[in-house]
């Protein structure tokens, strides 16, 4: 694949063929030269013949190979003469993270370890063979979770306002249709609200370790030394048969527009047809249980606290900065090249960051800019970070959204056997507790990235920029 | 046409490889005939879930799908049996697969999971589209298939 320097962290890919635009990569020398044969760069290529695509076809440092899009692929097409491609928005829609401070110093739980991560363990179902927390939903229940998100869980006592008011959009998308989400789907997600799931989900109790930009941190009330709460989960079962369902739907419907990709798992009709229109709404409903799922877990975490550190809640403060999406398609208005424009931002694998004075932010957050939550993998260490206007000039307002895995899973097994992960990890200070055996070597330390380094290039390219570091001291794995 | 199976099942490397997908898990399968390759790729999607070993055939699930064509076929066979497994938590040690032109039948041996008794790989949350391959070879027939985990 031919890739030109751009500027010291930005690749291009030039157009070429059935492309309508040019790729972009954000990435080091270092990780370009890992990329050069890697089938995300052919991913980034494809994107970029998808129809209404404006700009260029992204992806943000943490890319890997995915399946349709790259992970960590961003693509704005015109939200009038556009597509929708629910493989731009993955499988886990609404797939996300929410970080959590509290008021408690790390010094304070150090001799709690354990306990506290037996509490959560058992606390916090995975989802397989077990009930979440709310068992049993029937359809019209989980209807009215698809209609109102994390408004469902304040309506039943798992949430307060503020919660609400410093998470993406409010934790509800509006123009969520929850009859567009099959039955299927519902019996999919019935028994999975507050659930983690396993992959890549984790629910890590972690302490601030560093800060970078006081100010900022100030603003979100991160101290030096206190202990934070990352939650990755989405929209379960529910999500992921949403999105089979309408890859179906599509797939099947994308000839009679005329529109041809170079890998069904691009799978996109019209935004203005009756099946973009039916996906959009579907998958907006999905999103809005994936807030509540997520909001419920929070919920959980705190009674876990509570119950094992025997505090009060005013001396835990456990208040929640900010929830972001990661897998998601939304409508926004961007400037590109000096002209406005109303786009649909697909981010796979990819974190919206808009920048100070964005009136889509929390009025407590509008002066420093979005929260953008980067975990890191299990050994090493999470970032937060804050979204720049080169964000908003340069990539839709988005940025990377973890890692991004380097080795695959065969290989991790490989590297792991005859190793205790979970001994080297306690050796480092990190209690593992994991519902699968295959979540625990899969998801090595050595199987991603090192975070700084992908944090470090979106800082170059003036899209984000580092708040503080958070290193894991729980982490409690699906 | 019938392939079929008793508790003398061979191991999981003779039926199915995984091969290396940087984030997801991608499974290879050779088979003589359509339906063994059919029956194979069922066991390897029950496998990759949960240990075979521990999973007892005690208990049957009839399914039958549809679609006609392979790509599709491979596609809603492996979604029901993951619905299988997520919605009513039936896992199963072995399967049976009866095709015609218009549907395949399929067979699974197996029980209720049970988190204490079972050894859990992890969950798969769907069976994507991507590079999906149903196809004859020379030494018979090929599928390729990438797990979203």
């Amino acid at each position: 694949m031919k890739l030109t320097r751009i500027s010291e962290a930005l690749w291009e890919i030039p157009q070429t063929g059935e492309m309508r635009v040019p790729g972009r990569i954000y990435a080091s020398e270092h990780m370009i030269q890992d990329l050069r044969d890697d089938p995300a760069l052919e991913q980034v290529a494809n994107v970029a013949c998808l129809p209404g695509i404006i700009g260029y076809s992204l992806a943000m440092p943490d890319i890997h190979w995915g399946y349709g899009f790259p992970i960590g692929g961003v693509a704005a097409v015109d939200a009038e003469e556009g597509v929708i491609s629910p493989g731009g928005v993955g499988y886990d829609i609404n797939c996300g993270v929410r970080l959590v401070r509290t008021h408690l110093q790390a010094s304070a739980i150090e001799s709690k370890v354990d306990r506290l991560a037996d509490a959560l363990f058992k606390k916090i179902p995975a989802g397989v063979g077990s009930f979440g927390a709310i068992p049993g939903l029937t359809v019209d229940q989980l209807k009215e979770v698809a209609t109102k998100g994390a408004e469902w869980a304040l309506a039943n006592g798992y949430a307060t306002r503020r919660d609400l008011d410093h998470t993406e959009e409010g934790g509800r998308l509006r123009f969520a249709d929850a009859d567009a989400i099959t039955e299927h789907a519902y019996r999919r997600g019935a028994k999975q609200l507050g659930t983690l799931g396993s992959g890549n989900h984790f629910l890590e109790i972690g302490k601030v370790d560093q800060i970078y930009d006081q100010k900022a941190a100030d603003a979100l009330d991160l101290e030096p030394g206190s202990i934070a709460v990352l939650i990755h989960s989405g929209s379960r079962g529910l999500g992921h048969q949403t999105c089979d369902d309408y890859l179906k739907v599509i797939g099947g419907a994308m000839s009679q527009y005329g529109i041809r990709l170079p890998d069904r798992q691009l799978a996109a009709v019209p935004i203005d047809s009756s099946e973009g229109r039916s996906y959009i709404g579907a998958m907006a409903a999905a999103a809005n249980f994936a807030w509540c799922n997520r909001q419920v877990m929070m919920h959980l975490v705190e009674q876990a606290f509570l119950e094992t550190l025997e505090t009060t809640p005013r001396e835990l403060s456990f208040a929640l900065i900010y929830d972001v999406c990661h897998n998601i398609a939304k409508f926004e208005e961007h400037e590109f090249k000096g002209r406005k424009h109303r786009v649909c931002v697909h981010r796979k694998g990819a974190t919206r960051a808009f920048a100070a004075g964005n009136p889509a932010l929390p009025e407590a957050l509008r002066a420093i800019g979005q929260p953008v939550l980067i975990p890191g993998d299990m050994g090493r260490y999470s970032f937060v970070a804050i979204g720049l206007p080169g964000a908003m000039r340069e990539t839709f307002g988005s940025s990377c959204h973890g890692a991004g895995r380097v080795m695959g899973r065969i290989k991790a097994k490989k590297a792991m056997a005859g190793r205790n992960l979970v001994a080297e990890l306690k050796a480092r200070g990190v209690v593992v507790r994991a519902h699968s055996r295959g979540g625990i070597a899969e998801e090595m330390p050595d199987a991603y990235k090192d975070v700084a380094d992908v944090v470090e290039v979106m800082e170059i390219a003036g899209v984000t920029r580092r708040v503080a570091r958070l290193k894991p001291m729980i982490v409690i794995k699906g | 046409m019938m392939a079929d199976v008793t508790d003398s099942a061979p191991n999981d490397s003779e039926l199915f490889r995984e091969f290396e997908h940087t984030g997801d898990i991608g499974i290879e399968i050779d088979a003589p005939t359509r339906s063994e390759l059919f029956r194979r790729a069922a066991i390897a999607l029950g496998a990759v879930m949960v240990e075979r070993k521990t999973v007892k055939a005690s208990e049957e699930r009839h399914l039958q799908i549809e679609a006609v064509h392979d790509i599709e076929r491979m596609h809603d066979m492996l979604s029901h049996l993951l619905d299988l497994f997520i919605v009513e938590g039936f896992v199963w040690r072995d399967a049976s697969v009866v095709e015609s032109d218009s549907e395949l039948k399929i067979v699974l041996r197996g029980e209720s999971f049970d988190p204490n008794r079972h050894d859990f790989r992890g969950e798969v949350k769907a069976i994507t589209y991507h590079q999906l391959t149903v196809a004859p070879d020379s030494s018979g027939w090929h599928a390729r298939i990438i797990l979203d985990v």
